[in-house]
C-alpha cells in the first residue's frame, strides 16, 4: 500500500510572543522555533502504522523553502521512504487554493492508495488543502478523521463532527483523509533511522519542472492584525441556586461542556 | 525483554557519531557497576536503571536502536531519566562521564524531534522568549520594582544574575529579593540587566538542544561584554557552572561567583555579622551542580553556621559529594515521572528524617522541586534558600 503524506513546516507560536512584521501580512519569525505542523505528525504516524500492516512506501511532500528539508528529514526518520520538496521560493505569496493545485500537479503522477494530510495547519489554519487537493485529484475524501483502518481497497474511518457526534464511513480507495490530532501516538525516530534519514536524498522540484505553470488564486491576504482586546462581564444575581442555574445554562448554551 | 545481541546489531557508524558528540569515555568502562549503585534512580526502588550498560551499549552503537515503537520509547525514556547529578562520574574508578555519553544520544534525538514533548516545549520557550517559563521579557525585573535595584552600568562592581526561576516564579522571587536586600544592606555595588537577561541555557544544553544553548550563550556573552560586565553573582548553581566552565569556550571573559561564595567571604572578613537569633534546626542539602560539580561545599554552610541560634544538621552519609540529587537537573525539573518514580521523594525523606525544621538549599531548581513535592505531603517542614535564612538573621 503506497501512501502520500503532505506536511508543512510551521513556526511554533504557542510559546512565543507573536508580533506582526513590517509588511503587515506576516509575523516576525526570526526568533521562533519551527517544527512539523502538529496534525501532520499524526498523519505521518497513521501512514507509518498502515505501512507496518500492509508494507508499501510512504512519500512525504512539502511545499516549502530549503528549511523545510529539515522537517522532511524528520519524516524520513519516522517512517517515510521518499521525500519531495516543492520549492516555495519559486512562487510569490500563495493562497490555499494555489497550494492545493501545486501539490496536485506533483501528486497526480505518483502512485498512491491513500493520501494523508493534517486536518489544519497551526499557522494559517485554513483547513482547505487536504479537501481541495482531493477534489482536484477527483478522489473521495474524509476530514477530521479520529479513527482509521483499511484493507487493500477500502478504508473504515470515523470522523469527528460538531456537538460530539461521530460519523462512521466506508470509503473506496484511493482516497484522501485529513487527520485529527490525538488519533495515535506519534513515534520517536531511532538513531539508526536518523542516520539513514540524514543520508537520504530529498527530491527537489522547481516551478519550471511542474506540468502546469499557472495556478489560479481565489483569495488575497489583505492584512494581519492583533485583534483588539474586548472584555465582557456579566454579573449573575439571585440566590446561589439561581445564579448557579444561570451559569449552567450559559455553559450549556455556549457548548462549553 | 532482554536484548539478544548479535554481531549484525553492532552499529559502528552510530558509535562513531556518538563519540563525535561527546561519548569518548565509553572504552574506559570495565563494567564494574559502581555507577549503577550510586545513581539516585537506584534508590528509587521502582525503577531499574542500569547505568553501567550505557557505555557498553554506546560502544556497540546500540542506543535508541529498537525498530519497535514502544521499545524505542522505553529506550528514550531511559536516556531522559539521567538528571546529570554526576554521582556516577565521581564514583566511577575511571571517572567516566556517563551523563555526557547520554547527552551525545540526546543531541542526535533532539535534532530529529525525538525527545519528550515537555522538554521540546521548554526548549521552544527558551528560544522564543528567553526563559523556560514562557514569560515575557518585560516582566523579568518585576521582582525588583519595590527594591530600587539599579540597571547594571559600566563601572559597577557586580552584575547580579538571578536565574529565570527567581526572576519570575512568585515564590522563588523571594530569593532574588533576599539576595538584593543583603547586597544593598552592605553597600555592594551591583546592578541587574532586567529585560535584557536571558536564560543561561545550562539545562537545555544537557537536554541535548545544543543549537538553542549556543544561541542563548552567544546572546548573553554579547550583552555582558557590551555592558562592561566583569564580575557576575548568581543565585543558581546552573548559571554558575555554565558561566564558569562552558561560556569561556564561546569567548566569555568575566568572573562568576555563586552568591554563597561571595557572602561567605564577607562573613569571614567580618563584614556580615548576623545578629538576630534563628532558633531552628536547619539541614543543608548540597545541590549537585554546586557541590559535586564545582566543589563548593563549605561556603553555603558557612553562611548558615554564622547565624546565632541556628543548629546545622547533615544528612547522614549522603552529604557533600555523596549528596543525592533533587531530581531537577538536565531537564528533570520539567519531566513528568510517575508518582512512585521520583528522585525528589527519596531525597526529601532523607532530609526530613534528620528532624530538621527547615531544609536549606542554594539552588532555585532544588527549591522548586522540594516545594512542589512537599505540597502534597502536609508537613511542617519548610524549604528556604540560604540567602533567605541569612537575610532573616541580619
Ligand atoms: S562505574 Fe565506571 S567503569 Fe564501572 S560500570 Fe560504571 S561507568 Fe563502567
Ligand atoms: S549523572 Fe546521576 S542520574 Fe545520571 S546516570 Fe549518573 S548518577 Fe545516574
Amino acid at each position: 500500500m503506497d501512501i502520500i503524506v503532505c506536511i508543512k513546516r510551521v513556526p511554533q507560536t504557542a510559546e512565543a510572543e507573536v508580533k506582526i512584521d513590517s509588511t503587515g501580512k506576516d509575523i516576525e519569525k526570526d526568533r521562533l522555533t519551527f517544527d512539523m505542523n502538529e496534525s501532520d505528525t499524526y498523519a505521518l504516524e497513521e501512514a507509518a502504522l498502515m505501512k507496518e500492516k500492509f508494507g508499501g512506501e510512504i512519500t512525504v511532500i512539502s511545499l516549502g523553502d530549503e528549511d523545510a528539508e529539515e522537517t522532511l528529514r524528520i519524516a524520513l526518520a519516522k517512517g517515510a521512504d521518499n521525500a519531495i520538496r516543492i520549492k516555495a521560493e519559486d512562487f510569490d505569496e500563495l493562497d490555499a487554493f494555489q497550494t492545493s493545485q501545486i501539490l496536485k500537479s506533483v501528486i497526480k503522477d505518483l502512485s498512491y492508495d491513500i493520501i494523508f494530510t493534517g486536518c489544519i495547519s497551526t499557522d494559517d489554519a485554513y483547513s482547505q488543502i487536504g479537501l481541495t487537493l482531493a477534489e482536484l485529484l477527483e478522489i473521495p475524501h474524509a476530514a477530521l478523521v479520529i479513527d482509521f483502518d483499511a484493507n487493500e481497497d477500502r478504508a473504515d474511518v470515523q470522523r469527528e463532527l460538531e456537538g460530539g457526534l461521530i460519523e462512521h464511513l466506508d470509503v473506496a480507495l484511493p482516497a484522501l483523509f485529513t487527520i485529527q490530532t490525538g488519533i495515535n501516538e506519534p513515534r520517536y525516530a531511532s538513531l539508526i533511522a536518523i542516520r539513514r534519514a540524514a543520508k537520504k536524498e530529498i527530491q527537489v522540484i522547481g516551478k519550471d519542472e511542474l506540468a502546469q505553470s499557472e495556478f489560479i488564486s481565489n483569495s488575497t491576504l489583505e492584512k494581519l492584525y492583533v485583534p483588539p482586546i474586548s472584555k465582557q462581564v456579566e454579573i449573575l444575581d439571585g440566590t446561589a441556586a439561581e445564579s448557579s442555574a444561570k451559569l449552567a445554562g450559559i455553559i450549556k448554551d455556549k457548548g462549553l461542556l | 525483554m532482554a536484548k539478544k545481541i548479535i554481531n549484525e546489531d553492532i552499529n559502528d557508524e552510530i558509535r562513531e557519531v556518538l563519540i563525535e558528540e561527546g561519548a569518548e569515555d565509553i572504552y574506559k568502562c570495565y563494567q564494574c557497576g559502581k555507577c549503577t549503585s550510586i545513581c539516585p534512580w537506584f534508590q528509587v526502588d521502582m525503577y531499574n536503571f542500569p547505568v553501567y550498560r550505557f557505555s557498553l551499549e554506546t560502544s556497540m552503537g546500540m542506543v535508541a536502536s529498537s525498530e519497535d515503537k514502544d521499545e524505542l520509547a522505553a529506550e528514550i525514556d531511559k536516556i531522559y531519566r539521567c538528571v546529570g547529578c554526576d554521582a556516577c562520574v565521581t564514583q566511577c574508578p575511571h571517572g567516566i562521564d556517563t551523563p555526557s555519553i547520554l547527552r551525545a544520544a540526546r543531541r542526535l534525538l533532539v535534532d530529529f524531534g525525538s525527545y519528550p514533548e515537555t522538554l521540546k516545549s521548554t526548549a521552544q520557550k527558551i528560544k522564543n522568549v528567553g526563559n523556560p517559563l514562557g514569560e515575557p521579557a518585560e516582566k523579568r525585573a518585576d521582582w525588583a520594582i519595590d527594591l530600587n535595584v539599579p540597571k547594571f552600568q559600566e563601572g559597577m562592581d557586580h552584575l547580579y544574575f538571578p536565574c529565570c526561576l527567581p526572576a519570575y516564579d512568585s515564590r522563588i522571587q523571594n530569593v532574588a529579593k533576599a539576595t538584593a536586600k543583603i547586597l544593598q544592606q552592605y553597600d555592594i555595588s551591583f546592578g541587574i540587566l532586567g529585560e535584557k537577561e536571558r536564560c543561561c541555557g545550562e539545562a537545555i544544553r544537557k537536554v541535548g538542544a545544543e543549537k538553542v544553548f549556543t544561541e542563548v550563550c552567544k546572546t548573553n556573552i554579547k550583552e555582558f561584554s557590551g555592558s562592561g560586565v566583569k564580575n557576575v553573582l548568581v543565585s543558581s548553581p546552573h548559571c554558575f557552572t555554565t558561566f564558569k566552565n562552558e561560556y569561556p569556550e564561546f569567548g566569555a571573559d568575566f568572573e562568576t561567583l555563586h552568591i554563597t561564595q561571595f557572602l561567605s567571604k564577607l562573613i569571614d572578613e567580618g563584614t556580615i555579622k548576623p545578629s538576630k537569633e534563628f532558633n531552628k534546626k536547619v539541614v543543608y542539602h548540597d545541590p549537585c551542580t554546586l557541590g559535586r560539580k564545582n566543589g563548593v561545599y563549605e561556603e553555603p554552610r558557612n553562611c548558615l553556621k554564622c547565624i546565632p541560634g541556628l543548629e546545622l544538621l547533615e544528612v547522614e552519609e549522603f552529604n557533600r559529594n555523596l549528596s543525592v540529587c533533587c531530581g531537577a537537573g538536565s531537564g528533570g525539573l520539567w519531566m513528568e515521572w510517575e508518582k512512585n518514580e521520583r528522585i525528589a521523594d527519596v531525597r526529601l525523606k532523607q532530609l526530613i528524617d534528620t528532624g530538621a525544621d527547615i531544609i536549606a538549599v542554594a539552588c532555585p531548581y532544588c527549591l522548586q522541586m522540594f516545594e512542589e513535592t512537599l505540597k502534597s505531603m502536609n508537613l511542617e517542614i519548610q524549604v528556604l534558600d540560604v540567602t533567605e535564612i541569612l537575610y532573616e538573621s541580619l
